[in-house]
C-alpha cells in the first residue's frame, strides 16, 4: 500500500541573531495577519500554506503534524513567568502550550474540517506522523492529510544551544516540511509517490526489509537522517546495494526534524521513476525507513 | 485484516492501584478531593486535586518527583504487559503509543526550582539529557524492553484516546502484532495554575451536565492497555469503531451549538457501522465546565432520538487531561466487564441541557459502548467499544 504525494510545501531558514520575522511570511503565505501565535506555529501556517497553495486542498483533508522538541518558547516563557517571576500562565498561553494548538491555527487558516493530530518523536518526528497519516489514507480513515513538522528556535540563541547541547557557534535553522498525501486519483496532478514508511527495532530487520524492496542502484538514491551515524549510513547503503547519494543536509543548521526536507527536495529535483530511500535512527538503534518515487 | 483486542491492563488513579481497587473505592461513595501544593517563586498555592491514591505525594525535589513518575509507569506498564503474557521478544517488537498532555513538565518544574535557587539567571528547561517531549517515551521504551516505534501524542483531552485509535490502526494494519497504549497525568503547577487562570475549577466535586456545575477538578491518572491480534478470552473488549475531527470554533471550547460534537460521533458510529439505537450506553466527557457541557449535550440530543444511559467518571477521577481517554476506558471497561454502568449520584438535571446521568450503579448488558472525549485545540475524539461476539 502507499500514497500519492500531490503538493510540497517547505520553509527552511538559517538562523539569523535576532531572527527573521515570521508575521509578514505568514500573512504573505495565508493572507492573514494571524495574531498572538509564537515562531512555532507561524512557522506551521508557513509551510502548511506554501504547500496548500501548491495544490488545492480539499475541506476533507486531516492534519497530520509533528515535532522533535515541540513549542519551546512558548513552554519557556511559561516557566520562566511563573517560576522566576511568579506570575501565572496567562490564558492564551498557556492554551498554545498543547502542541496541537498549531494544528487548529492551520486547519481553521486553510478552513479543514478532518481529523488532526499533534505527535512527537525525538528523532524521527516526521517518520513517525507520516506512517501514521499513510495508515489512515490507506485505511479510508482520512481522505487526504496534510503532512507536516516543525522545529523552531527560541531566543536568545546562546540560550537555546544550552538546550539542545550544541556549542557556542554551532549553526542554527528552523524548518517547516510539508506533504499533502491521498489515495491515487486520476484528476489531481502528484508530485510522486510515498512507497513505504517503517520502523525497525534493529539493523538486520531494517536490512531484511530492504532486500525485499528489490532497489535498483541504477534509479535509486541513499539519503542519510539527521540522526544516522554517518559510518552506519555508509554501511546499510553498500549492504543495501546503492551508489548514488543524495545530500539535502549540506549547509543546514540544527534543528530536529529534518526528514521531510529529503522527500520534498528529492521529489522536486529528481527525474520521473527515480527513488529514494531514507533512513534514520534513534538512540535505541532503532531504525526507520521511507521509500519514495518520482 | 487481523483484528486487535484489549489483553493487558494496568490502571492506577485517585480511586486506587488496579481495576479491583478502583471499582472497590467507587462503592464508598464520594469523597472530596484531595489539595495538591503548587510550589512557585518562593509560593506555595493549595488547589483542590484527585491524586493518585497510593502513590508518594509531589511536591519533592526534582529527583523526587522523577521516581514518583517511574514508579507509577512501572507498575501499571508493567502490570499490562504482564497480564498480556509478552515475552521478552513480543515485547521488543511491541510499539509505544504515548498519551498525555503535560508529559514529565513536573520533573522540569522541580529541576529549574531548584536551579533558580541555585543561580537566579538559570534558564527553563536546562541541563537536561535532552530537551525534547519525545524523551519521555524513550525511557519507558527502555525501561520496559520496548523496541518498537514510539509515537507521543499532545493533543490536550484526547491525547491517550488518539494514542489508542491509532495504536488499533497499526495493529490492524498488520504493522505490529502488538501496541502498548499509555495515558498518564501527574500534578505540575503550571497545568493547575494554567487551569485556575482560565477560572474552570471547581472548589468542590464536579457535577456534569448539572445545573449547578461549577466546573472542574484535576486529577491524576497512569493507565496502560496492550493491543494484540488475539482475544485473551471470550468477549475481550476490543475498539469497534471511532473517529477524530478537528474542531475550529474555539480553541478552548467545542462548538456549543453542538455541531461539531454530533459530527463526531456520526463519524464513529459510520466507522463501527452501528446507528444510534445500537449504542448501549455512552461515557460523557463530562467537564462540568458551562461550555463542554453545553456543546456535548446538544451534540448528543442531535444523534440520539432516545438516550442511551450515559455515565461521566471525572467526577470519581476528575479531569485528568490527556491521561482520560485511557484511564476511563479502562474504568467503564472493568466495570462493564462486572455488569455495570457506573452511576453518579447527586446530579441534579439541567433542563436546558436535558442529559440525566445515571444516578447509581446500573446492570449493563454486553453490547456497544461510546466514550467521548474534547480537548483544547478543537480536538474531538469519539470512541466505540465492544465486547459482544
Amino acid at each position: 500500500m502507499s500514497a500519492q504525494v500531490y503538493a510540497s510545501g517547505e520553509c527552511h531558514l538559517p538562523t539569523t541573531d535576532p531572527p527573521l520575522d515570521l508575521k509578514p511570511l505568514v500573512k504573505e503565505t495565508t493572507g492573514e495577519a494571524v495574531r498572538r501565535i509564537g515562531r512555532f506555529i507561524q512557522l506551521a501556517l508557513i509551510g502548511a500554506g506554501r504547500c496548500a497553495k501548491a495544490a488545492a486542498v480539499p475541506p476533507d483533508t486531516a492534519v497530520y503534524f509533528a515535532s522533535g522538541r515541540g513549542d519551546f518558547e512558548t513552554t519557556v516563557e511559561v516557566m520562566a513567568t511563573l517560576f522566576r517571576d511568579g506570575g501565572a500562565p496567562k490564558p492564551l498561553s498557556f492554551v498554545n502550550t498543547v502542541s496541537n494548538a498549531a494544528c487548529y491555527y492551520v486547519a481553521r487558516t486553510l478552513k479543514l474540517q478532518s481529523r488532526s493530530n499533534f505527535v512527537c518523536n525525538r528523532n524521527l518526528a516526521f517518520e513517525s506522523v507520516l506512517q501514521l497519516a499513510l495508515v489512515e489514507v490507506e485505511s479510508g480513515a482520512a481522505a487526504s492529510a496534510l503532512v507536516g513538522s516543525v522545529d523552531a528556535v527560541t531566543m536568545p540563541l546562546a540560550e537555546h544551544r544550552r538546550r539542545v547541547h550544541l556549542p557556542a557557534d554551532a549553526p542554527l535553522a528552523e524548518g517547516s516540511h510539508w506533504l499533502w498525501i491521498g489515495p491515487a486519483r486520476d484528476d489531481r496532478p502528484r508530485l510522486g509517490e510515498v512507497l513505504a514508511v517503517e520502523q525497525f527495532s534493529d539493523a538486520a530487520s531494517l536490512l531484511a526489509w530492504i532486500a525485499t524492496q528489490q532497489l535498483d542502484a541504477g534509479n535509486c538514491a541513499f539519503s542519510a537522517g539527521q540522526f544516522l551515524d554517518a559510518d552506519a549510513a555508509q554501511g546499510l547503503r553498500t549492504q543495501a546495494g546503492l551508489t548514488q547519494v543524495f545530500d539535502y543536509r549540506a549547509g543546514r543548521g540544527h534543528y530536529s526534524s529534518q526528514s521531510g526536507a529529503a522527500i520534498a527536495e528529492f521529489l522536486a529535483s529528481a527525474p520521473p521513476g527515480a527513488r529514494l530511500l531514507h533512513v534514520n535512527a534513534d538512540p535505541a538503534d532503532c531504525f526507520s525507513a521511507m521509500l519514495v518515487s518520482r | 485484516m487481523p483484528g486487535c483486542y484489549f489483553i493487558g491492563a494496568g490502571l492506577h488513579t485517585a480511586l486506587g492501584r488496579g481495576t479491583a481497587e478502583n471499582l472497590a473505592t467507587l462503592q464508598g461513595g464520594f469523597t472530596a478531593p484531595s489539595m495538591a501544593l503548587a510550589h512557585y517563586a518562593g509560593r506555595t498555592q493549595a488547589l483542590p486535586y484527585r491524586t493518585l491514591r497510593d502513590a508518594a505525594p509531589s511536591g519533592s525535589d526534582s529527583a523526587g518527583e522523577l521516581s514518583r513518575l517511574d514508579a507509577v509507569l512501572d507498575y501499571t506498564l508493567g502490570t499490562a504487559l504482564e497480564q498480556a503474557g509478552l515475552t521478552p521478544a513480543e515485547r521488543a517488537r511491541t510499539g509505544l503509543f504515548l498519551g498525555t498532555s503535560a508529559f514529565d513538565i513536573g520533573v522540569s518544574e522541580a529541576e529549574y526550582r531548584e536551579q533558580l535557587q541555585a543561580h537566579p539567571t538559570a534558564i527553563p528547561l536546562d541541563r537536561q539529557p535532552s530537551a525534547s517531549l519525545g524523551q519521555f517515551a524513550l525511557r519507558m521504551r527502555s525501561r520496559h524492553g520496548i523496541r518498537g516505534p514510539d509515537f507521543s501524542f499532545n493533543t490536550a483531552c484526547t491525547a491517550s484516546a488518539n494514542a489508542l485509535m491509532h495504536a488499533d490502526a497499526m495493529v490492524r494494519s498488520g504493522r505490529l502484532a502488538h501496541a502498548v497504549v499509555v495515558g498518564v497525568e501527574t500534578f505540575n503547577a503550571i497545568t493547575a495554575l494554567g487551569f485556575q487562570g482560565l477560572q474552570l475549577l471547581s472548589p468542590d466535586n464536579m457535577k456534569p451536565f448539572d445545573r449547578n456545575r461549577n466546573g472542574l477538578v484535576l486529577g491524576e491518572a497512569c493507565a496502560a492497555l496492550v493491543l494484540g491480534t488475539q482475544p485473551r478470552r471470550a468477549g475481550s473488549f476490543f475498539l469497534r469503531g471511532s473517529a477524530n475531527l478537528c474542531d475550529t470554533h474555539s480553541m478552548s471550547a467545542a462548538n456549543p451549538d453542538g455541531s461539531t460534537v454530533s459530527l463526531v460521533i456520526r463519524r464513529a458510529l459510520q466507522s463501527a457501522s452501528l446507528a444510534p439505537r445500537d449504542i448501549t450506553a455512552l461515557k460523557a466527557h463530562g467537564t462540568a465546565s458551562l461550555l463542554n457541557d453545553e456543546a456535548e449535550a446538544a451534540g448528543m440530543r442531535q444523534v440520539f432520538d432516545i438516550m442511551p444511559p450515559v455515565c461521566a467518571l471525572k467526577p470519581w477521577l476528575g479531569h485528568t487531561l490527556g491521561a482520560c481517554g485511557l484511564n476511563e476506558l479502562l474504568l467503564f471497561c472493568a466495570a462493564a466487564e462486572q455488569g455495570l454502568l457506573i452511576g453518579t449520584p447527586g446530579i441534579a438535571l439541567d433542563s436546558d441541557l436535558g442529559v440525566q446521568l445515571n444516578q447509581g450503579p446500573t446492570p449493563l448488558p454486553t453490547g456497544n459502548f461510546m466514550l467521548n472525549f474534547f480537548g483544547f485545540g478543537g480536538n474531538n475524539t469519539s470512541l466505540i467499544v465492544a465486547n459482544a461476539a
